[in-house]
Parts: C-alpha cells; structure tokens; sequence
C-alpha cells in the first residue's frame, strides 16, 4: 500500500473524506467547549456567537457534519435488516425513513433552539 | 485493411531471478471481438512466450481463479473484454495486497486459512439422520442467505480493500460473506462456532466500511452488507438479555 492509495480512485477517496468529517468536527467541540469554559468568567467573557472566526468555522463544520451525516444515513439501508409481516424492509425505505427522522429531529431542535432564544 | 491489435503490459516476476516485479509489454492480434484479457493471456503462453505464468481454469465466470487487476481494477481477466479498453493498451498485475509467487500468479494461502477458520459449512449440534429425508427449507428461508452463497473465493474484494491491505490478518470480506451465509442458514447451528472468528479485533470490527470489495465483487454478492449486518448481530447479542440471544 502506497501513501498516496487514496487517491487512486474516487470511490476510496470520498471515502477518506467521509472519515475526515470527523476531524474538523471534534475541534469545533473542543473550540465550543473552550468558550463554555471561558463563560465562567462571565456573559462577556464568553464570545461565541459574536466570534467572526467562530462563524466562519462553524459553517465549514456544518459542511463536513452535513456530507458525514448524508453518507451515515444512506449507509444504514445497508446495515439495517429488518421485516415488518415476515417480509423484509427494502433499504431505500429504511434510508427514507432515516432521513425524515433526521428532518424531524433537525425541526425539533430548531423550534427548541428559537423558543429558548425568545 | 491492417490487422487490430492491442498492446498487453503483464507483471513477470521469478523469485529466483527478479529483485522487484516488472511490466512487459506484448503486442498481439486482436482478432475477435469476444475477445477476453484471460484470451490475451492465453495467446501470449501459446505464441509469444510460453513461461508467463497465471492461474485460470472454467473461462466462464464460475471457478474464480483468473482474478487480477486489470489497468488498476481488480477483475476476473475471463469477463474483462479487450473491447472495452481497445485502442488504449491493458496492464495486467496480480491481485493486490497478496504476495506475488511468479508473474501473475499470487499466494492465496492466508485467504484459505482466513476461509478455513469460519467453517464454511453446516454445522449441526446432532446429525440430521439420512432417514429423516430432506431437510426442507422454504422460499423465504433460502433468500435469507442466497446472494452470499454466490460466492466464488475469486479474492477479488480482498484486493480492492484498503484494510486488508494496511492488515493482513484482517478477515476479510469474502469469509465474512461466507460466515454469513452459513450463519443464516436454516439448517445450520454453528453460529457460536464462528462467532470468535467475527467478532475477534482481527474481524469484523475491523472493517471501516469502505464498500469497495461489494462493487468489484463479479456474482453481484454484499460483502461490505455482510461484515455491517455482523456488526449489528454481534452488538445486539450483546446488549439484548441474556434469555434472547439466539443460539
């Protein structure tokens, strides 16, 4: 195996970029909980949401958890095997139903997110 | 009107005699257009130079000894067509991640173990007596396990997984298949029996799920689905109480 066997072919590279979310991700929660920590100190101590630099990482996070999130999801028609009435669950509505809970769940927590905010 | 021809580029390597394997290139007809890279090979050993070595048999997709990569990509050379890379030239190198005996012939000792260790078999707690007739099984109960007993041990989903070729005691996705297969057997109660093999660091858990070996796989079996499904069974088995785990 060559360092470079990644890029041999596109199939193995989205691969490594699917397992490389996880990198920019961990270091936006270490970065967040860095500034909970720096709250200690205080509501102006703590700058998060008025940080442009946070921002800006925040939204290249929300990039990569988006793509990891998309491939998780439609990977679970895969994994999951189940029957309903003895028959079993074709995958693409296994990944359908994964991806409404997802929406809803996203909806869910928006709402909470916004009525807390009032 | 000229003569069709192809450039074929095949690894030679003699053990005795090579530091490191080597490309040569052979220039041959391509007269038919149901030609083959195995009929390439095979008319290089007849006409060109006989001591190129490889491993084939059925020439029919069945018997799975003529896998090699073929321009980079891991094949059967007796379904891969000289058509559809004409007029680019083909490289033709054995199987990746498996050490390399001669030419293109490579070592599959480590896969027949890897094979070996899964017993590939029904297992039964007590023999089912031959006058007892045959042990049926309903439509749905062989769906359950079909598309895994499609498999060939053509090896071609271990040369196209990056794991095993970063770890060679991986398992491996063919006998994870295979394990499966068996596994979900109706007739079969070896489950316990493999279950070292699967769920061992060496196993299952070591796949980071790249899929490759289900897209190169030639009878169209799951192995990436096979190694996940383990995964779950084997989490469940161990999470679930105790009085509902299967035996």
């Amino acid at each position: 195996m060559t360092p470079g066997w990644w890029l041999r072919q596109r199939h193995y590279f989205l691969y490594i970029v699917r397992e490389f979310t996880a990198l920019p991700l961990a270091l936006w929660l270490l970065w967040l909980l860095f500034e909970i920590h720096r709250a200690a100190g205080g509501p102006k101590a703590f700058y998060a949401s008025g940080s442009p630099a946070f921002i800006a990482f925040s939204v290249v996070c929300l990039g990569f958890a988006l793509y990891h999130s998309y491939t998780f999801l439609s990977l679970a028609g895969v994994i999951i095997n189940i029957k309903v009435a003895g028959k079993p669950v074709p995958s693409r509505l296994i990944v359908l139903s994964q991806f409404a809970a997802w929406a809803i769940a996203s909806l869910v927590i928006a709402a909470a997110l916004i009525g807390f905010a009032r | 009107m000229a003569e069709k021809r192809i450039t074929i580029r095949a690894t030679r390597f003699d053990p005795d005699r090579d530091k490191a394997p080597r490309l040569q290139s052979y220039d041959i007809p391509f007269s038919d257009e149901s030609m083959v890279v195995l009929d390439a090979l095979n008319h290089i050993k007849s006409h060109v130079d006989g001591s190129l070595s490889y491993r084939w048999s059925c020439r029919m997709g069945i018997c799975g000894s003529c896998g090699m990569m073929v321009n980079g990509t891991p094949k059967l050379t007796c379904n891969a067509f000289l058509r559809d890379y004409w007029p680019r030239s083909i490289t033709v190198e054995p199987l990746n991640n498996f050490p390399i005996v001669r030419d293109l012939v490579i070592d599959m000792e480590g896969f027949m173990q890897k094979l070996k260790s899964v017993k590939p078999w029904i297992i039964r707690k007590q023999d089912y007596p031959l006058g007892a007739g045959e042990h049926r099984q309903t439509m749905d109960q062989i769906d359950e396990f079909r598309q895994f007993s499609e498999c060939i041990n053509c090896m071609l989903c271990y040369a196209a997984c990056p794991v095993y070729g970063l770890n060679n005691e991986f398992l491996g996705p063919a006998a994870t298949a295979l394990a499966r297969r068996y596994n979900l057997d109706s007739r079969d109660q070896g489950l316990t029996e493999r279950l070292p093999m699967l769920a061992n660091s060496e196993g299952v858990w070591e796949c980071s799920f790249v899929g490759e070996c289900s897209v190169v796989c030639p009878k169209g079996v799951d192995p990436a689905k096979a190694i996940q499904q383990t995964k779950l069974d084997t989490t469940m088995r161990f999470v679930l109480p105790f009085g509902t785990r299967e035996e």
